[in-house]
């Protein structure tokens, strides 16, 4: 393999894990949001009428900042039935072939997500709530999330690649 | 091209790409943008992105990552070794009573936590290896902890049921509360059996040795304390839901919370805790959540082209059925389905199409949309365990001892999914198994 592709899959791998660990943590905001709430509601009387909306906001982050590094760390469920019993050479091949469906949604989730930025920023889009929140930031991060899950599609790419030439990129 | 062929080519390249192997939500989210490109044309191009805003609305899916992050915490939290030692010698004398602790540990269990995930974490990390050293049947007793684990999403609190009631716009509460009864008589069917298979044949499960039992009942007695930090848990999260103290999320979140304190209080609680369980919640939810994103991109195509007047078509225009026909044929395509198709996916896809069917019947039960999702759960406990797909076939194999095999896995769960079969069609004649409780609630 040629060694830019060695260096590439280094750079976005690390970037992915850095990215999930922050989405790892996410989890125990959520928590203390909401329970915030139980507790401002019932204890001292004062909703926080903000609260939920806030974790809707965290966990649309959650999953899409942890979109790539769960693609890296193979924890998506797959269906075995067949793939279970291919060597890890067949393994390979035949994710070569499929990750292009894997690339193909993500594009069009790209495309869409754009637009819709585009569209927010366009219109200053907010939440209709008593809140009232901007969706720019949530919309952005998500283009950004999505953009680094096609980077690390093309990692694993890379990745198989390697094993069917027999060599070890990381 | 009809919109039923549509259908139907969607669903098989659906099934098609699954079977090669890629990752699910990728099969299904592929399918999805595909489909949106052909019909709409570049018009179609933002209807996948789209369903992020429609997932994001489902604030519900919140309880989502609490209930994983839960179920992590609880099988690591040493409450569930306590409480499998109370019921081994509460139960060790009666025959198979081991396995019958194992079913009333899983009921336990399933009353903290929304997923079958903690349950079958706890049985083949704790159950199982006990049982196996005993010399139980291994076949007898990994049914036992898939069929057991299976009651986390019928016996409240419920994801399963959360999903259903976004879905359907019925109420949790309602939802939750149908499912203690049928819940209860599940375990109950499958303690039966156990104990029936082992009065047949003793040798599935050998007895107890005396030394084990025989303890002063002041021992005994102490044991019951296993109890005490599960009723808490259970209380602080469903008891303030349902008197109205907490929203449906808040207890999730205090769910999370009070297992997080109990694994503190049993000194279980460590950096190292905390960091394991909050990488793997991400990875479980974020399977699930891109699951059902792609999923939503596929029946948002799926409403478009009329999906459901085309089963409408079919089910009454065509073959002329009757309303419980109708809800027998559902309850045999999602059981069929089931085996092939990812289960959240299914959910995702197939309820919109019969949620609306199903509330246009006139069965004559109270609550009927309640009942359907009861009837519906149920029949997803039968999809999780059931090969070639199912997601606690999956974390079996990953899961338990090396003794157990494939094979003993796939043999073990035919028993378990005829009484679950069984206990569906008791539920159906006699809807009050499930509606009872809700109704004293309304």
């Amino acid at each position: 393999m040629p060694k830019f592709a060695a260096t590439y899959v280094r750079v976005v791998d690390r970037w992915t894990d850095r990215v999930g660990l922050v989405a790892m943590y996410l989890v125990f905001f959520m928590i203390a949001v909401l329970l915030l709430d139980a507790i401002t509601r019932n204890v001292i009387h004062f909703p926080l009428h903000w609260c939920v909306e806030l974790a809707q906001f965290t966990l649309a982050a959650y999953f899409f900042l942890g979109g790539a590094v769960t693609l890296k760390n193979d924890d998506h469920v797959r269906m075995d039935l067949i793939y279970s019993h291919l060597s890890d050479r067949g393994r390979a091949r035949m994710d070569l072939v499929t990750l292009g469906c894997l690339m193909f949604y993500l594009v069009v989730m790209m495309i869409g997500s754009v637009s819709s930025l585009e569209y927010a920023i366009a219109t200053d889009e907010r939440r209709f709530s008593i809140w009232n929140p901007s969706m720019i930031p949530i919309k952005a991060l998500m283009l950004f999330c999505i953009g680094l899950m096609i980077l690390q599609t093309i990692s694993l790419f890379l990745k198989h690649w390697a094993v069917l030439r027999g060599e070890d990129l990381v | 091209m009809s919109y039923e062929l549509i259908a139907l080519l969607m669903f098989a390249s659906m099934l098609a790409l699954m079977l090669t192997g890629q990752r699910v939500f990728a099969a299904v989210g592929f399918v999805a943008a595909g489909a949106a490109l052909l019909l709409y044309g570049t018009g179609g191009v933002e209807m996948p992105f789209n369903a992020t805003f429609k997932l994001f609305n489902w604030f519900p899916m919140l309880t989502l990552p609490m209930f994983i992050y839960m179920g992590y915490v609880l099988s690591e939290s040493g409450i569930a070794e306590d409480l499998y030692r109370m019921f081994h010698v509460w139960f060790g004398r009666f025959a198979g009573g081991l396995a019958i602790g194992t079913i009333l540990l899983m009921v336990v269990i399933s009353a903290m936590n929304g997923l079958s995930v903690a349950g079958m974490a706890i049985g083949s990390a704790i159950a199982l290896p006990e049982m196996l050293r005993r010399g139980y049947d291994k076949v007898l007793i990994t049914g036992v902890v898939q069929g057991g684990s299976t009651l986390g999403i019928l016996i409240p609190p419920s994801v399963v049921m959360v999903l259903y009631g976004v879905i359907a716009r019925e109420p949790v509460s309602q939802l939750w509360l149908a499912g203690i009864g049928p819940g209860i008589l599940m375990a109950s069917v499958f303690c039966v059996y156990i104990y029936i298979r082992v009065k047949v044949n003793p040798s599935l499960a050998p007895r107890l040795s005396d030394e084990e039992l025989n303890m002063p009942l002041a021992e005994k007695l102490a044991l019951l304390r296993a109890g005490i930090i599960p009723f808490l848990i259970f209380f602080a999260m469903i008891g303030l839901f349902l008197m109205g103290f907490t929203s449906l999320v808040e207890s999730s979140a205090v769910g999370a919370t009070s297992a997080t304190l109990a694994a503190w209080w049993k000194g279980r609680l460590t950096r190292s805790l905390i960091h394991e369980t909050a990488r793997k919640t991400l990875a479980i939810s974020c399977m699930f959540l891109w699951l059902i994103l792609a999923a939503l991109a596929f029946s948002s195509i799926f409403d478009g082209i009329g999906a459901v007047r085309a089963i409408e078509n079919i089910f009454i225009t065509n073959w002329e059925l009757t309303p419980w026909q109708v809800i027998i044929m559902m309850q045999v395509s999602f059981i069929l389905m089931g085996m092939f198709l990812d289960d959240t996916a299914m959910l995702v896809i197939v309820a919109p199409l019969y949620v609306p069917l199903v509330d246009g019947l006139d069965l004559g039960i109270d609550g009927q949309m309640v009942w359907f999702g009861i009837l519906y759960t149920m029949t997803c406990q039968i999809a999780y365990i059931t090969p070639p797909f199912g997601y606690n076939l999956f974390l079996m194999r990953g899961l338990a001892p090396k003794e157990i095999t494939l094979v003993d896995i796939y043999r073990s769960i035919w028993p378990f999914v005829l009484m679950m079969i069984g206990c569906i069609a008791l539920v159906m004649m006699f809807p009050d198994i499930a509606m009872w409780l809700p109704r004293q609630f309304n």
